[in-house]
């Protein structure tokens, strides 16, 4: 059953998203660390980390794209999803650490030990053990989700009001993150990490190996959310999207939809958060800031929403263009974004990728307009491929 | 008229008895009662505001009456369920204006629609057999869209998202079919062959449709109820109700 | 008035021979301050009090030494001297003339020996002295100062100087720091009940510290008295802190409703997302501090005026720049909020940036006009001109908004519009002209609520970040579509948040009110004031 589940997911160009993603999990890995450093092919570790880190982002625009662009859902909470599932990694780093910090005591992380703490609290127990750490990577993120929601969807608060609350959510953990009481480092958050399942994480190969997991994860992903999108369940979240009270009357619990949408889409952006940390090597209260959550919104939407690609084209092509932009004009770079918000939703509402479907679709529809004058030119039925 | 009423709550399949709801201290429906019986085709009429739609969602569960009994089948509690639950229940519901999934193709509308389980795992996992795909071809060539079934269903003129959505409803395979103003915007050959695609649903189900249309409802030939300002005006056949006189103050005009 | 005459005669007699005893006593200040020299430690206390009796100003710098350790006797001829280090060798300071002395070796010198009851004296003298300081304010301090630490030594001092006060203000103080003195006094029993009455009566949170330390040691006759006291105060505190926290959260509600009147326009009526509708706050402040700027390099009298001056531009200003969104962007977007909300939270990344660079990152200074500084007293509350001012402000600006829309025809027109833009446009309302002057209006109204802003908020680019959410949460609780709605919304957060603070602390506060609201919202979708009715669905 799941097998089949999954093969559904295969068109042309998930196939091609996919196989770019595993040859650059491969490839870029290769560059770095087998070339010498002179080599025309060598790919810095430094840009290793930084295509990582655009992998995760385009994964959370992915898992944002499944509740935005296919249920119509625009969560101004991603960030917070990504900021938790960070956290819980950086816990697991942290705890790696042990006696290596500046007051080199075995248990406490140093922020701890600086606030007189005597004991770990309880909530910091279990994460020296990566397993453990995985796992709470999507559970809290789940967890939050699936309790939002549940209150959110069942009330059936929609549309801005669902957005405007998400951001109110986000926005109390910024808050909440910020204070030293709550036991997450403050301020300045979690940083100086060491390890990784006793790997160097400044060491070239981590940093590869951790590029390949991010590529390679999020592959993962786009099978899975295309399976999803092609299932009846897939279809369902779009009716949910374009009529939701007509899928109601229809019978389905639109509640529950959503609910499975948004809580696998929160895993799915925790993950995103787990890889981006050790990669950038440090997360604070700052992933949390409202504004982060729209950004995510923006990438989606230049991609194309509602598209499974676009998320990913779109993540990369902003986040690309932010490292040029800010390294050349700092000063212009919010304009630019600003920008861009406004000219993606007046001008390219189905984004690069969607505009592009959409023109090659026009085009076969053509092709085959023209071929359909010749008789009995019965047209491909979708289901039959099944 | 409550005990009278109130003998028929057994045998009934849709029973409403002293239902009220108010907005905003304007009272849409006022102590309304209402019975139809398994297998009726049930037509309703009234002025704009006489509370026709608004007790189209106290049955479908959209929304909550203040007061009084709302039953199907004589013992399910109606006012205590949500939508889903109730179109889960076989009470199917059309809107005054179409409402189909314009991004999905006519046949993806239909099997939307069809009565299969409808929770998050069994839709995941959902595979089209040769039964529902055979059960869908019947209700293409029942709306007669066969040859649009790839189409998107945005692409459909008015009158086939009309039918469309009529298509789905029986897909949904419902006991009660609510049907608010079918034939609106239709031209006059779409409105008849409206009129037949009804009669023929309601040889297996029973239907209320609601309508401003006269001459479809005569068309349809059956027991019509006239509702104004959130009551039942008067009941009987077309020719009885559109003699009484206060059916003729307050909707039809002199 | 003959009696104030009277007694003001009085207080001037008192004061003059308290200078004549003064001058007098200055003549043997060298002696009385070379005994300390030789003093043995325990007849310090004495000397002390002999040199703090004379009264003389110059007894102070002396005492402060001693106190300091800076003290020294020259072992030549047992005289003492103020010192200070210079190298190896001491400055040395005639402490009864104040004139410099040359400098003696540190071997040649002997420090004046102290302990700390004898600091224990000296503190307490010079509490003493400085009561009858010539500054009304070091009287105040020094009062304060006797009234927080009561030593029943200085008790004899507290009244002499209460006798001599004319200033009202420190008068009370003296009354308040002899009660609490006199308490830890050996004084008969009658004039402690009289005190502890006393005490009861003010406000005073030094009395019930007093009170409470005295509970412990009282005579069991007193006990029943403090008591009393205790609860009194203790009730009339409870009653102040409520009302101070009531003020404190109508203080904040006001500039919540600020924040969020503009938005219970553009949201709440029109149905916009507006996410710039906070730079629209910051573009009014920023209107306020180029008034200023203006006013401060060309015309310094109009100062007072500058906030009357900026309101209108504020409006103006900010009423363009929305009418130019409106037009430009939000027009073509109608019926698509998600998108609507996304195009403004670009153009108010846009507009913060542009402010960043046109007037740098840092907070700008805004100035308060003189009948905006200041606070005055009103029972036990301290009520500060500026927060008065912004809540009568942001009632002024409520009430008129409310005229506008339900007295006026271009009200009707709006509430037309926003309720059926069809119907509306079929009577001849040219709907596009009434959105674009409604969005403008709402956006004016931001700028109007920027000034007052810039009265007590950081004047920089953030600036309306900081209130975007608020804003947004008090419009949602309060209600859509209800100016009365986001009036209560934004009084009952507030106050609530002001409420919660002092059991949660700031920052949890606000969290816990962010939860509050979200849970509220789960149960009531709608807000406070619901719109009820099939309208709402369509």
């Amino acid at each position: 059953m799941i097998t089949s589940f999954l093969m559904r997911s295969f068109d042309r160009s998930i196939l091609i998203a996919v196989a770019i993603l595993v040859g650059l999990a491969m490839l870029v890995p290769a560059l770095n660390l087998l070339t010498a450093p002179d080599h025309p092919l060598h790919v810095p570790t430094y840009l290793v980390s930084l295509f990582g880190k655009y992998l995760t982002y385009a994964l959370l625009a992915l898992a944002l794209d499944l509740v935005w662009g296919f249920c119509g859902i625009l969560s101004l909470g991603h960030a917070a999803f990504f900021a938790l599932g960070g956290y819980a990694m950086g816990m697991y780093l942290m705890r790696q650490i042990g006696a290596r910090g500046s007051y080199g005591n075995p248990l406490l992380p140093d922020f701890m030990v600086f606030l007189n703490w005597k004991e770990l609290p309880w909530f910091w127990h279990g994460f020296d053990m990566f397993w453990f750490a995985a796992l709470m990577v999507v559970l809290v993120p789940g967890l939050l989700a699936f309790v939002f929601g549940w209150f959110a969807f069942r009330s059936r608060v929609n549309g801005v009001y669902l957005s405007i609350i998400t951001q109110a959510m986000t926005y109390a953990l910024l808050l909440a993150f910020f204070r030293n009481d709550m036991g997450f480092g403050g301020n300045n958050g979690l940083t100086d990490f060491k390890d990784i399942l006793g790997f160097n994480i400044q060491a070239n190969g981590t940093r590869a190996a951790l590029f390949a997991a991010s590529a390679l994860m999020l592959a993962l992903c786009l099978i899975l959310t295309s399976a999803i999108v092609r299932s009846k369940y897939g279809k369902v979240l779009v009716a949910v999207r374009d009529a939701e009270s007509r899928t109601r009357f229809l019978g389905y619990r639109v509640e529950h939809i959503k609910l499975f949408a948004f809580t696998l889409s929160a895993m799915m952006a925790g993950i995103a958060g787990a890889l981006y940390v050790p990669q950038v090597g440090i997360i604070n209260p700052g992933e949390f800031e409202p504004g982060n959550s729209i950004e995510v919104v923006i990438w989606t939407a230049v991609g194309g929403r509602g598209t499974l690609i676009g998320p990913i084209v779109g993540a990369i092509l902003v986040n690309g263009g932010k490292s040029i932009f800010t390294a050349a004009f700092p000063e212009f770079w919010l304009f630019a974004l600003g920008g861009l918000f406004v000219l993606v939703t007046l001008f390219l509402p189905k984004g690069v990728v969607g505009t592009a479907g959409a023109y090659f679709a026009r085009r076969r529809a053509e092709l085959r307009g023209q071929a359909a004058e010749t008789p009995n030119n019965l047209a491909v039925e979708p289901m039959a491929a099944e | 008229m409550n005990q009278t009423i109130g003998q028929t709550k057994p045998t009934s399949l849709l029973y409403l008895d002293g239902v009220s709801v108010s907005f905003d201290g304007f009272k849409a429906l006022n102590a309304l009662s209402f019975v139809v019986e398994p297998g009726e085709l049930r037509a309703i009429i009234g002025p704009n505001g006489a509370g026709k739609t608004t007790m189209m969602d106290i049955i479908t569960g959209k929304t909550r009456p203040d007061e009084g009994q709302v039953f199907f089948k004589g013992e399910i509690d109606l006012t205590k369920r949500d939508e889903a639950e109730i179109a889960s229940l076989g009470i199917g519901r059309k809107f005054q204006k179409p409402t189909v999934f314009e991004s999905h193709t006519v046949w993806d509308n239909l099997e939307l629609a069809l009565n299969r389980k409808r929770g998050v795992f069994s839709t995941l996992f959902y595979r089209l057999t040769a039964e529902d795909r055979a059960r869908i071809e019947e209700i293409l060539a029942t709306i007669r869209m066969s040859p649009r079934r790839d189409d998107l269903a945005a692409n459909l003129s008015h009158g086939q998202k009309q039918w469309l959505e009529i298509g789905m409803l029986l897909a949904q395979e419902p006991e009660l079919l609510l049907v608010d103003e079918p034939v609106a915007g239709m031209t006059d050959a779409e409105t008849a062959e409206t009129a037949i695609l009804l009669k023929e649903i309601a040889k297996s189900r029973s239907v209320v449709v609601v309508e401003h249309d006269m001459g479809f409802i005569r068309e349809l030939g059956v027991k019509v109820t006239c509702l104004a300002e959130g009551a039942v005006l008067a009941e009987g056949s077309i020719d009885f109700v559109s003699s009484d006189p206060k059916v003729i103050e307050n909707y039809l005009g002199r | 008035m003959y009696r104030i005459l009277q007694i003001l005669f009085v207080a001037l007699c008192l004061v003059i021979s308290a200078h004549v005893v003064g001058s007098r006593a200055a003549e043997g200040l060298g002696p009385l301050i070379d005994q300390l020299g030789s003093a043995k430690l325990s007849d310090m206390d004495d000397h002390i009090t002999a040199l703090a009796k004379t009264g003389d100003a110059k007894v102070i710098p002396v005492l402060e030494a001693l106190g300091e350790g800076e003290l020294y006797q020259r072992k030549s001829d047992g005289k003492v001297f103020l010192v200070k280090a210079q190298g190896a060798d001491l400055l040395l300071v005639d402490p009864a003339t104040g004139a410099g002395a040359g400098a003696a070796p540190k071997a040649a010198m002997q420090k004046v020996k102290v302990n700390n009851a004898v600091r224990r004296a000296v503190r307490s003298a010079l509490g003493g002295l400085t009561l009858f300081s010539d500054d009304t304010r070091a009287r105040l301090k020094a009062a304060q100062s006797m009234l927080q630490t009561p030593n029943a030594d200085a008790l004899e001092a507290i009244e002499t100087a209460i006798a001599a006060e004319r200033d009202g203000a420190v008068r009370q103080v003296l009354d308040e720091a002899r009660a609490v003195t006199l308490l830890v006094s050996d004084r008969p029993e009658d004039q402690k009940r009289h005190a502890i009455a006393l005490l009861a009566e003010g406000n005073g949170r030094n009395g019930l510290a007093v009170l409470t330390s005295a509970l412990a040691t009282a005579d069991a006759s007193l006990k029943p008295d403090i008591e009393t006291a205790i609860a009194r105060i203790e009730q009339t505190q409870a009653f102040w802190n409520a009302g101070q926290n009531v003020w404190y959260g109508l203080s904040l509600g006001s500039v919540l409703l600020l924040a969020a009147i503009g938005l219970a326009i553009t949201f709440g009526v029109m149905g916009i997302i507006n996410m710039a509708h906070g730079e629209m706050v910051m573009l009014g402040a920023y209107t306020t501090f180029l008034v200023q700027e203006v006013i401060r390099s060309s015309y310094p009298q109009l100062f007072d005026w500058s906030l009357a001056i900026a309101l209108p531009l504020a409006f103006l200003v900010t009423g363009a720049v929305g009418l130019a969104i409106e037009r430009g962007v939000i027009r073509f977007l109608y019926g698509r909020p998600l998108e609507t909300l996304l195009a403004t939270w670009g153009i108010s990344l846009i507009l913060q940036q542009s402010v960043r660079s046109i007037f740098g990152p840092t907070n700008r200074e805004v100035g308060n006009p003189s009948w905006m500084s200041g606070a005055f007293e009103l029972g036990g509350l301290t009520i500060t001109w500026n927060r008065l001012w912004i809540i009568v402000f942001a009632l002024a600006v409520f009430a008129a908004l409310l005229f506008l829309l339900k007295r006026t025809s271009m009200g009707l027109k709006m509430r037309a519009v926003t309720q059926n833009r069809r119907i509306a446009s079929s009577m001849g309302i040219r709907t596009p002209w009434v959105d674009a002057l409604t969005f403008a209006l709402g956006s004016g109204i931001a700028g109007m609520a920027g000034v007052a802003l810039s009265q007590i908020d950081n004047v920089s680019p953030n600036l309306g970040q900081g209130y975007i959410i608020d804003s947004f949460m008090v419009v949602v609780f309060g209600g859509v579509g209800n100016l009365w709605g986001t009036l209560v919304g934004a009084f009952s957060l507030g106050i609530l948040n002001k409420f919660l603070e002092p059991y949660a602390g700031a920052v949890l506060g606000k969290i816990l009110v962010l939860v509050l609201i979200i849970l509220f919202i789960q149960k009531k979708p709608r807000g406070l004031f619901a719109l009820k009715g099939r309208a709402v669905e369509a």
